[in-house]
């Protein structure tokens, strides 16, 4: 048997799953702490490639072509995305928390179309990447990106240290909490607006990280976040809303059968992707690792 | 005493709430629109009307049992493709086609439509909120990706073209009137769906549906039964566009269409039975004259949906039927201190 095309695509899938745990983390965070599900997440995500591409072309002319420079590109980049992810909650979200489902849901909605347009607007219609120029290395009979294995490591380290901040930290046990009940800890004194605030910045600045990660791999391109935002629906359906492990073990199996499922029926692949929700809301509405509490 | 006093738009409202007048206003400017210059307004009021029902069959899940769909298309679509594969079969060597013929493909769209949304409905209704709008999604998906990929049958992204009705039905006018009639009946029947008990079981459903099963409403009969309903006249309307617009596609059936009935719904208002369809007449016409200025149309209606979703609440209609009842509570109280202020003639316990 031939190992080499399925060695792509466990690779790809991996990396693909990585990006996918990086948006839905934040999803998902947001929805279990605001009860928010954000539309507008992967169009976040995009506008966060487009400005690492901006602040990688602005270094590299000031200082000289190095793939060094997209580190800062994509710190830069998180910074600014999170302020903006701030004042977005503070200047719109935050109006729609008393508001039915559909309309929250429309709101981020409206988002996606304003933020598409604005990037459009700023960046033009041509796609964006960052050719860092990295050698295929080989291995397993094939040819395989390195750069996969960078990405694949960033989605490992980042799942670990979110796992930690979530348990160890102060600001974790507080979130942790809020999504157990926010009318408790906010009689517990604690400013809930500033903890939504946070979250939702943290949600957004983990879409930027994944964003700069991703793309030297793939070019941005409008109308990608579309396609992305409903896989990232079906990682946290999958895994269960609210559940950090749960939304990491989803988004591996979202990326692999993705990747795997284009060896088979190249056009089905999101298709099969679908048929797994479907599976999962009729047997388990509350996901895999979700609890059944919340609905 | 007040009663002798209201016009007939009041009788109006009295009795058909805020639909009522709206609906006639509608009524009268729809068969003034063939009489506008040129066809293109004309071909803009078919669109408004098709889209319209799509968007009205969406309201009896959303307005009318508070459940939202993102795969309400995936009916549109099938619809359009039933009736563009029937259509296709039934035609001439030469591309023509009969008026028996085209009618009897139009008649495929519902059947069709209505059996998918009883298989897809028979799971989604058992969920409720975030999960039945994210079910509704995946199916919506799910059969997009089936027509998109599957290419012996549905000739996949390349879609159907050379749905080209009979001379009859090409002119606009003739067409469009043929439309307002399939439309007009078609609303007239939900309306009488929505005010029947039927429809005042899903109005429990949506407020509140653990009472309502307690009062014996079986909860997901009654849901699954308007799940269907709702994906049949989708399927009316989904039936209609092949031939207006001559041809199928599969986007038809993705997320991006339904999320038009969501936005008409929301702008024309979910909480009356016409809002949709003047959400319809303010989306498309909109869509029709922002597309000829600029391409930043998403922007446009994503502004649009903001403020509405920030400033308005209820929609159009909501904003203006809250603004009635105002006045009218406001003008009852003044009535009623005016009674008070004069002799009482008679008192009634």
């Amino acid at each position: 048997m031939d190992i080499a095309p399925y060695a792509l695509q466990l690779f790809s899938g991996l990396s693909r799953a990585m990006v996918l745990f990086l948006l839905s983390a934040g999803l998902s965070l947001i929805f279990g702490v605001m009860n928010i599900l954000n539309f507008a997440h992967a169009t976040l995500w995009l506008l966060s490639g487009y400005v690492t591409f901006s602040i990688f072309t602005f270094l590299s002319q000031q200082f000289g072509v190095s793939p060094w420079l997209l580190l800062p590109a994509i710190a830069g980049a998180v910074a600014l995305m999170s302020l903006f992810g701030f004042a977005l909650e503070r200047l719109l979200i935050r109006h729609t928390y008393e508001r039915e489902l559909p309309e929250q849901l429309l709101l981020t909605f409206a988002l996606v179309l304003i933020l598409g347009d604005v990037i459009k607007l700023i960046w033009g219609l041509e796609n964006r990447r960052i050719n860092l120029g990295v050698r295929p290395i080989e291995m397993l009979d094939t040819l395989v990106n390195p750069y996969q294995f960078v990405i694949i490591g960033t989605g490992f380290a980042v799942a670990v240290g979110l796992w930690l901040f979530l348990q160890r930290t102060r600001f974790g046990k507080i979130v942790r909490a809020a999504v157990y009940s926010r009318s408790m800890v906010s009689a517990l004194g604690i400013r809930i607006p500033m903890i939504y605030a946070s979250v939702f910045a943290l949600g957004v600045g983990l879409a930027a990280l994944a964003g700069g990660v991703f793309l030297p791999l793939l070019p941005m391109a409008l109308g990608v976040d579309l396609d992305i935002i409903v896989q990232c629906f079906a990682v946290v359906v999958i895994g269960g809303f609210g559940s950090m492990l749960g939304t990491f073990v989803a988004s591996i199996i979202v990326g692999i059968v993705y990747s795997f499922s284009i060896l088979f029926w190249p056009d089905g692949a999101l298709a099969m992707i679908f048929l797994i929700v479907i599976a999962v809301l009729i047997v388990r509405p509350w996901g895999l690792f979700g609890t059944e509490l919340r609905s | 005493m007040t009663a002798k006093t209201r016009g007939p738009w009041s009788r109006l409202y009295a009795g058909f709430g805020i639909s009522g007048p709206v609906t006639l206003l509608l009524l009268a400017a729809a068969l003034g629109v063939p009489w506008l210059p040129g066809e293109f307004w004309t071909h803009v009021g078919t669109e408004v009307l098709i889209f319209g029902l799509f968007a009205m069959s969406f309201n009896l899940l959303y307005g009318y049992m508070g459940q939202i769909s993102f795969g309400h298309a995936a009916f549109f679509g099938v619809g359009a493709y039933a009736t563009a594969m029937l259509f296709t079969a039934l035609k001439g060597a030469d591309g023509q086609i009969g008026i028996a013929e085209f009618l009897l493909s139009l008649l495929a769209g519902p059947p069709v439509a209505a059996l998918v949304a009883l298989v897809v409905g028979f799971f989604c209704v058992r969920l409720t909120g975030i999960y039945f709008a994210i079910l509704t999604l995946a199916f919506g998906e799910l059969l997009f990706y089936i027509v998109f990929s599957w290419y012996t049958f549905t000739k996949g992204d390349d879609g159907i073209q050379g749905l080209l009705p009979p001379p009859f039905f090409q002119d606009s006018t003739n067409f469009y009137f043929f439309t307002l009639a399939i439309v007009a009946v078609a609303a007239a029947v939900m309306w009488r769906i929505t005010e029947s008990p039927f429809g005042y079981a899903l109005r429990t459903l949506r407020d509140n549906q653990r009472r309502a099963g307690f009062l014996g409403t079986n909860v997901r009969v009654h849901m699954l039964v308007n799940f269907v309903l709702a994906g049949t006249f989708a399927g009316i309307a989904g039936a209609l566009w092949g031939p207006f617009s001559r041809s199928v596609n599969p986007g038809l059936l993705g997320w991006g269409e339904s999320g038009i009935a969501v936005f008409m719904t929301l702008i024309g208002g979910a909480g009356s039975f016409i809002g949709p369809l003047l959400g319809s007449v303010i989306y498309t016409m909109l869509q029709a004259v922002v597309k000829m200025y600029t391409v930043y149309w998403p922007l446009t209606i994503g502004t649009i949906i903001l403020l509405i979703v920030l400033f308005a609440p209820g929609g159009i209609l909501g904003m203006i039927d809250k603004r009635i009842q105002a006045t009218r509570a406001r003008k009852d109280a003044a009535g009623a201190d005016a009674a008070a202020a004069a002799p009482a003639k008679e008192q009634r316990p």
